[in-house]
């Protein structure tokens, strides 16, 4: 079995920038992710893009392409296409390559997870031809394939930026419902100050709103009551504004109201979590420096809270040194000097980060359902009101309503139920959410077949 | 409706899709090849067999599962198509009867 100083799950910004400083320092590190190519979700395909003018993805994309390439130079042993299903907290890594489950050994484990879309879970969701912003964007980087005459719904920074994408691509848009609440603009007010220091950032979203103004697209602010029209595939969306109702008639619904950590890699070791309430959202509870509640395990980036495709490259840098200090290649006071350019880099950004986290913190009717028929659980199919009979029979924890009415069993393991369902029961039981606790996790991360776990057992994946 | 930027340009292998022959780009995910091409159902509703398809593309919510080379429960957002690639919308459901997935 191969073994390592340090294995990093995931090659986003954190992911990256971690193995570069480890690898510096003198580590021997693996890297793995499941996609072919480096970059995580922001940088996808960077490197390569299929698009003939990937510089309308903007500058910020493309800044991503010095990382890369300083990646992929480096002599980390980078493990592409490798879907990681166990992490055992004694070092032990299984991995699926191409339906072959691989293992490896490591004396310190990273792991960057990255961020995925919140669920949006509306009448209709389920529906072909509804998907998300986000969905958008990654088909367009790594595929150069559009959805054109696409309703985009929703709320934040990275639904603007995809629209505005499109409109630079010239992809038809049938139009923005957005449903950043109005009362969000006022909450939001006290934290522009501190917001301030980032001026450019500012700027820049300033600017894509202004891009999308500019543009003829039907543009609807203030929306609420959303629901996917369509039987058997989304051809539109309804929607209420101020009182009146809308329907807008689409070839496709997008949806987006933000991002929350991927969280199954993490709870699977059980590591401690946090609800972070400015977020809405669950993380892993870390150091400064990444270390989590198990000592050689680490999590650096959205992971362990969104930050940023910025904010994860500190946290990684962070990270690397932290474990570079546990490997004994590097002193506390030499760590401690290293750390402290990224640590006032993230500092000076946590502010901006306030602000748009309570500027565009999802409206509470679009977190949770509100129509009794509306599907939670995309997999096994339980609506409201199939969870609501769950507790009323006496399930108030996430685990119980499981095993109850198979709520977060499907082959997503909550990826797309768990936040709404610890919702839902924080408020049934008129409790925080961190008390309501979430889904326990289990390895096999992936669907795994059974000749692919036989195999193991006979040793046929130990190179 | 679903698009490609770039067109037929670069290699291409051929690939199967529910019995149709096509020719796509190689290297592409399955489930764009299969999205560019009509082929937007992915697999069916476990309960209610209602058809689904791709809602994130990047392996989070497993709705693209399809049957590839013969073995169901494939991400068809993460895999990427090659040469003589058989693929087919899944049909497995909660009602199904026992399934031999080709080995």
């Amino acid at each position: 079995m191969q073994s390592f100083d340090c294995a990093i799950i995931g090659t986003g910004p954190a992911g990256m920038s971690a193995a570069l400083r480890l690898s510096e320092l003198g580590a021997t590190v693996a890297v793995l992710d499941r996609a072919p190519s480096p970059g995580g979700q922001i940088y996808r395909a960077v490197a390569q893009s299929p698009l003939a003018t990937p510089d309308k993805l903007g500058a910020d994309y493309l800044s991503g392409a010095d990382l890369v390439s300083a990646f992929s130079k480096s002599n980390v042993a980078w493990m592409p296409g490798a879907d990681v299903w166990h992490l055992g907290d004694d070092g032990r890594i299984f991995y699926s390559q191409d339906n072959r489950t691989q293992e490896l050994q490591c004396r310190q484990m990273l792991i960057c997870p990255g961020a995925m879309e919140r669920p949006m879970p509306i009448p209709g969701w389920t529906l072909p031809g509804v998907m998300t912003a986000g969905s958008a964007q990654v088909m367009l980087k790594s595929d150069a394939m559009a959805i054109s005459d696409a309703i985009f719904a929703g709320s934040g920074p990275l639904l603007y930026l995809i629209v505005a994408q499109y409109l630079r691509l010239g992809i038809p848009i049938a139009g923005v419902v957005d449903t950043t609440p109005r009362q969000n603009y006022v909450a939001a007010l006290p934290m522009l100050a501190s917001a301030l220091r980032q001026v450019g950032m500012l700027f820049k979203g300033l600017g894509l709103l202004r891009e999308i103004q500019k543009s003829k697209v039907p543009f609807y602010r203030f929306a609420t009551d959303l629901e996917v029209v369509g039987t058997d595939h989304a051809q539109g969306l309804r929607f209420q504004q101020d009182g009146a109702s809308y329907e807008l008639s689409g070839d496709a619904v997008l949806l987006h109201h933000g991002v929350v950590p991927n969280l199954n890699l993490a709870r699977s070791i059980g590591l401690d979590h946090v609800f972070e309430p400015d977020q809405l959202a669950w993380r892993v509870k870390t150091s400064p420096f990444g270390q989590t509640s198990c000592p050689h395990i680490w999590v650096a980036g959205d992971g362990a809270g969104i930050v940023g495709a910025n904010g994860a490259k500190h946290a990684g840098e962070l990270a690397a040194l932290g474990i570079g200090c546990e490997l004994g290649l590097l002193d506390d006071v030499g760590r401690d000097q290293l750390a402290e350019a990224p640590r006032k880099a993230s500092a000076g950004q946590s502010g901006f980060r306030r602000f748009i986290d309570r500027l565009y913190q999802p409206a509470p009717d679009l977190m949770l359902p509100t129509r009794d028929d509306t599907i939670v659980c995309r997999c096994e199919e339980q609506s409201l009101w199939d969870l609501r009979q769950g507790f009323q029979s006496g399930a108030r924890d996430p685990n119980a309503l499981k095993s109850l009415t198979r709520c977060g069993m499907g082959p997503c393991q909550g990826r797309q139920c768990g936040h709404i369902v610890s919702g839902l029961l924080a408020k049934w039981r008129e409790e925080p959410v961190a008390d309501v606790g979430y889904y326990r996790l289990r390895s096999p991360l992936r669907l795994l077949t059974l000749e692919e776990l036989a195999r193991l057992q006979d040793g046929e994946s130990a190179r | 409706m679903f698009t490609s930027l770039r067109g037929l340009s670069g290699d291409l292998v051929e690939i199967t899709v529910n019995g149709a022959p096509l020719q796509v780009v190689a290297g592409q995910s399955v489930w764009s090849a299969m999205a560019l091409n009509g082929f937007t159902v992915t697999r069916k509703a476990a309960v209610s067999g209602q058809d689904r398809s791709a809602y994130c593309a990047m392996g989070v919510c497993f709705e693209c599962l399809v049957e590839i080379d013969g073995l169901p429960n494939q991400q068809a957002c993460l895999r990427r198509v090659s040469a003589g690639m058989v693929i087919n919308t899944q049909h497995i459901t909660e009602a199904s009867e026992v399934y031999h997935a080709e080995l």
